[in-house]
């Protein structure tokens, strides 16, 4: 199920505890990337970073939760699995409440923190999957001229070629036309496709 | 401002009158002079003219004299020319007696000074005589005397002769004018004409003349014959004499001028003159005395009027006057500099005047038309003016008549005082009174003073009187603050030896209960001198109970945060203790499920599972140090042992307790025998035990109903060595199960908490050698038990 452009980051102050994670998820094949810091996986962090974030929640300066604000500020969708070291209830609830996925007590079973990793990397390519879906619609859409989106909206909105014609006070004949040319700039070929390709990206 | 004005002028005009002073002595002397020049040139004029009159008088009278002498030649010559007609006429015999008679008859009534002419014979025998009714000489009278000699003279000389004079007893002074008769060689005998003296000069020289003149006849030996005038005129300075050259007789005619108003007349403007320039001149003097008089009046006049003026100048106090219809008549500096306005501005007007501000128009109306009716108060108007600049200030006008030297009254003076300052003043020391009444009525603290011999309260404020009562001022001090009073003894000083310059004194300052309120009060007393001199005693006495009861409440409360800070260090630690073991732990976690996994799968090599388990052992290493560590800081942790009495630190426990007791309606019951040993313990880490204890016996009580609420904290003495403390609550109570595992660390029953208090409990106590342990109640709840060492006492040692 992993992709290989897939990494999982680790972040954590503790050079022993990045030195086994390595150790133990290199052992299970992932591609391991570590940080000492929230500040320097800041700075390495890229928009297209795909995979997982494993976060330590304790850490001196910025603490986990501190980066997983920053990282939502930035619109990042990189799934996070906090690690804490003493499970604090309210903080884990307010951590699950902001999306982050999941959330593991230190010291951790091997097979809860793999399980947990895998999940998150399924998740992050559905998501990655989804974003490249509606970046392609999206893409289509802006190729669309100004009158053929409103002809489209209208037709997506359920209304006859004639009621469009109607509305925007034009000829049933160029209401047909546009509406071919969004069909084939849409790349659909009913309009239940369209439709579905529309309620994707709004 | 105004000021030095007047005062220049005044030093001017002085400055003038002092370099006037030598001029006007010439202007002085110059009068002196005039009246001398004056008199003199009159003197001269008078003397000129009088000398012109005596000039033409003295010509007059010479003329006059002429004239006389003329007259009288002439008659007589005349008369000597008709006797020698007379003569002739006998010599040639044609001459006879009535022809005689009617010829001399005829001229002696021309000639009325002749009084007879008469024919004598040689021997001096009268023959004829004419007129017949002459009665000078009748025929036949004999000559005889001077008469004859002069007939025999006439008679010798045959020439005529007149003789001597002679007296007839009725007619006068009068002489014979003889002419001798010749016949060839012999003598006839002679005409006489007999002359009376006066009847010449009267019948010869008119009246105008001889009343202008004083006639005198004299004779040759200028003897006087005959004068027509008694009064003899004194002054003789115009006269004149004639001599009448009769043949054989020397008459003279002396000549007096009648001078009208006599001798003292021409003296008269020269006297009138010279009287008139004394009485000038001492007229002049006199005026001069008064003018040095009235000169000094002036002066001092003026010296009083720049007195007056410098002092109604200096004043501050503002001066009017005005007529009785109110017109401003004066004003002085200080009015003018009290209102703004001059002198010039203000003089003549009449109300309304235009320092009264318009808002006051009818108050200072009714003010002046009172003051003009003479009723103005004694104690003057007080009354708001304005100035110049709009300014508004407060004075007071005091009215009193004004009467002029004849004692009529011509106004009313008003003096105006600014009472701004004074009102503003007064007005203040009101509010200063007020305020400070204000202040120490509103003071908490009550405040007294109280004269120490008399022991008099002389000043009490409200919060004195609401706790001794508000008829406190005036009665004994001592009496009425009986119940709250420092001991005598407890005074620094005995008050009422303190002499003047020991004061202000210290007499007390500390805490008292009030025995009847309770009430606590913090009393601050010093002796002062008070505003009469004497000595007092200043008592402050503050209601301290709120404050005494806060900071019982404070104490606790930072007993309370002390704990609970003591609690949350001991919650950090083993936070940051299991943090700490949980890095190396996990770790090692990973690298054996890293090792485990790899091995599993088979693909591994041999040096990487080395160095992962090397690294693994590394981090167990890592955890035992970090245990030791731990280990090592609680060890530090040196109690520090001594005696105490356990009521004491029960009562100090129980200060932290009663705050959560009474939070949740727990009574705490402490049931301890008397005498007590003390017990050896760190006080902080019993108190601790004890405080956690009870916590935890209210806590099991939570959800009992109110009246089981009951924790009770007992202590016996179990042996010489140990003393036994109980908390038994009547709670929930703990199963049996539960009653070894509560004292294991980070177990709890509950739902909040770390599980270490109990832990630590018995750590605590087992460091005291004491036990802790813990048995259930019968009737239900908990009974926590633990002893800890008694103090050795000194009896121990004795036996």
């Amino acid at each position: 199920m992993s992709e290989s452009s897939q990494t999982i980051f680790v972040v954590d102050d503790d050079e022993a505890m990045r030195d086994s994670m390595t150790w133990l998820l290199e052992g299970e094949g992932f591609r391991v990337v570590c940080f000492d810091s929230a500040e320097s996986f800041l700075n390495a962090r890229r928009d297209d970073m795909r995979g997982c974030l494993v976060l330590d929640v304790r850490m001196p300066e910025m603490s986990g939760l501190e980066l997983h604000e920053k990282l939502e500020a930035l619109g990042s969708q990189l799934p996070i699995i906090f690690v804490t070291g003493h499970g604090d209830v309210p903080m884990a609830v307010s951590a699950l409440q902001r999306g982050a996925c999941d959330f593991i007590e230190k010291p951790f079973n091997d097979e809860d923190i793999l399980s947990r990793i895998r999940r998150a990397l399924e998740l992050d390519a559905e998501l990655s999957a989804r974003r490249q879906r509606d970046g392609a619609i999206a893409h289509r859409l802006d190729q669309l001229t100004q009158r053929e989106r409103e002809v489209m909206q209208l037709v997506v909105a359920g209304k006859l070629n004639k009621q469009v014609a109607d509305e925007l006070n034009i000829s049933m004949k160029t209401v047909e036309a546009h509406r071919a040319r969004v069909m084939e700039k849409m790349g659909v070929r009913t309009l239940a496709e369209l439709v579905k390709a529309v309620m994707t990206v709004n | 401002m105004a000021e030095p004005a007047p005062t220049a002028k005044n030093l001017t005009v002085l400055m003038r009158s002092l370099s006037a002073q030598p001029r006007q002595t010439w202007l002085w002397l110059a009068p002196y002079v005039a009246i001398g020049v004056f008199a003199l040139a009159m003197l001269i004029v008078t003397g000129l003219l009088q000398w012109r009159e005596l000039d033409t008088a003295k010509s007059a009278l010479e003329g006059d004299m002429h004239w006389a002498e003329r007259t009288i030649e002439n008659r007589l010559q005349a008369h000597q020319d008709f006797l020698g007609e007379l003569g002739r006429d006998q010599e040639f015999k044609q001459l006879t007696y009535e022809a005689f008679q009617v010829r001399a008859g005829r001229y002696v009534r021309e000639a009325p000074e002749i009084i007879a002419i008469v024919w004598v014979d040689i021997d001096g025998k009268v023959e004829w005589v004419a007129p017949n009714e002459s009665t000078a000489t009748f025929v036949g009278d004999q000559f005889a005397g001077n008469r004859l000699t002069a007939l025999q003279e006439a008679l010798r000389i045959r020439h005529t002769v007149v003789s001597p004079d002679y007296r007839d007893a009725t007619l006068g002074p009068m002489h014979d004018i003889i002419f001798p008769v010749q016949r060839g060689r012999a003598d006839l005998g002679a005409f006489i004409a007999v002359q009376s003296l006066e009847t010449m000069l009267r019948a010869t020289l008119p009246t105008a003349f001889t009343a202008r003149y004083s006639l005198t006849v004299v004779d040759a030996e200028n003897r006087e014959v005959f004068t027509n005038s008694s009064v003899k005129p004194t002054d003789r300075q115009l006269s004149g004499a004639i001599s009448l050259d009769l043949p054989n007789n020397r008459l003279g005619l002396n000549i007096v001028a009648y001078r009208g108003g006599g001798v003292w007349l021409t003296f008269l403007p020269a006297a009138l003159i010279i009287i008139l320039t004394v009485v000038a001149t001492i007229t002049l003097i006199q005026l001069r005395r008064h003018a040095l008089h009235r000169a000094d009046t002036e002066e001092k006049l003026r010296a009083a009027y720049a007195f007056r003026q410098a002092m109604s100048n200096s004043m501050i106090t503002g001066l009017r006057a005005i007529d009785l219809e109110g017109r401003i008549t004066f004003v002085n500096a200080a009015f003018c500099r009290m209102t703004g306005f001059s002198e010039s501005e203000l003089v003549g007007l009449k109300p309304p005047y235009p320092y009264w501000p318009a808002e006051e128009f009818d108050r200072l109306q009714h003010n002046i038309d009172t003051a003009l009716a003479g009723k103005a108060p004694a104690s003057g108007f007080e009354m708001r003016i304005m100035r110049k600049n709009g300014e508004r200030f407060d004075v007071r006008l005091y009215f009193s008549p004004l009467i002029d030297t004849n004692g009529q009254q011509i106004g009313w003076m008003a003096s105006m005082n600014d009472i701004t300052e004074p009102k503003r003043v007064r007005v203040e020391l009101k509010r200063a009174h007020e305020r400070f009444e204000t202040v120490i009525d509103g003071l908490d603290s009550a405040v007294h003073v109280a004269d120490v011999h008399s022991g008099e309260i002389l000043f009490a404020n409200r919060a004195f009187q609401n706790i001794f009562g508000f008829d406190c001022v005036g009665r004994d001090s001592a009496q009425v603050t009986a119940a709250c009073r420092p001991n005598t003894e407890w005074l620094h000083h005995d008050p009422a030896t303190l002499g003047a310059d020991q004061l202000p004194c210290e007499l007390f300052d500390g805490e008292l209960q009030h025995t009847l309120s309770g009430h606590w009060y913090h009393l601050h007393e010093r002796a002062i001198r008070w505003v009469d001199g004497r000595t007092v005693r200043v008592q402050i006495a503050a209601d301290i109970t709120d404050k005494k009861h806060i900071d019982e409440v404070n104490l606790q409360q930072q007993k309370r945060l002390e704990q609970t800070s003591r609690l949350i260090t001991m919650g950090e630690m083993a936070s940051s203790l299991a943090h700490e073991l949980n890095q190396p732990l996990s770790a090692i976690a990973n690298y054996c499920a890293g090792c485990v996994k790899r091995m599993q799968a088979g693909n591994y090599k041999i040096d990487d599972l080395l160095a992962a388990m090397q690294k693994a052992s590394d981090q167990a290493e890592r955890a035992g140090k970090i245990i030791r560590r731990m280990r090592d800081m609680v060890k530090k942790g040196d109690p520090n042992r001594q005696p105490i009495a356990l009521e004491a630190l029960v009562d100090e426990a129980r200060a932290f307790a009663d705050i959560e007791a009474q939070h949740t309606g727990t009574q705490i019951i402490v049931d301890l025998p008397k005498n007590l040993p003390n017990i050896v313990v760190d006080r902080i880490m019993i108190e601790q035990v004890l405080l956690n204890l009870v916590k935890n016996g209210i806590e099991a009580m939570s959800d009992v109903p109110f009246e089981r609420r009951q924790l009770t904290l007992q202590a016996r003495q179990v042996d010489e060595r140990q003393l036994e403390v109980t908390v038994t609550d009547q709670g929930h109570g703990l199963a049996e199960e539960d009653m070894e595992k509560i004292f294991a660390p980070f177990y709890t029953t509950k739902a909040e908490g770390m599980g270490i208090g109990l832990a630590i409990c018995r750590s605590i106590i087992e460091f005291h050698q004491g036990r802790l342990w813990v048995t259930p109640r019968r009737e239900g709840g908990t009974v926590f038990h633990f002893t800890v060492p008694i103090e050795e006492s000194t009896e121990d040692s004795d036996e």
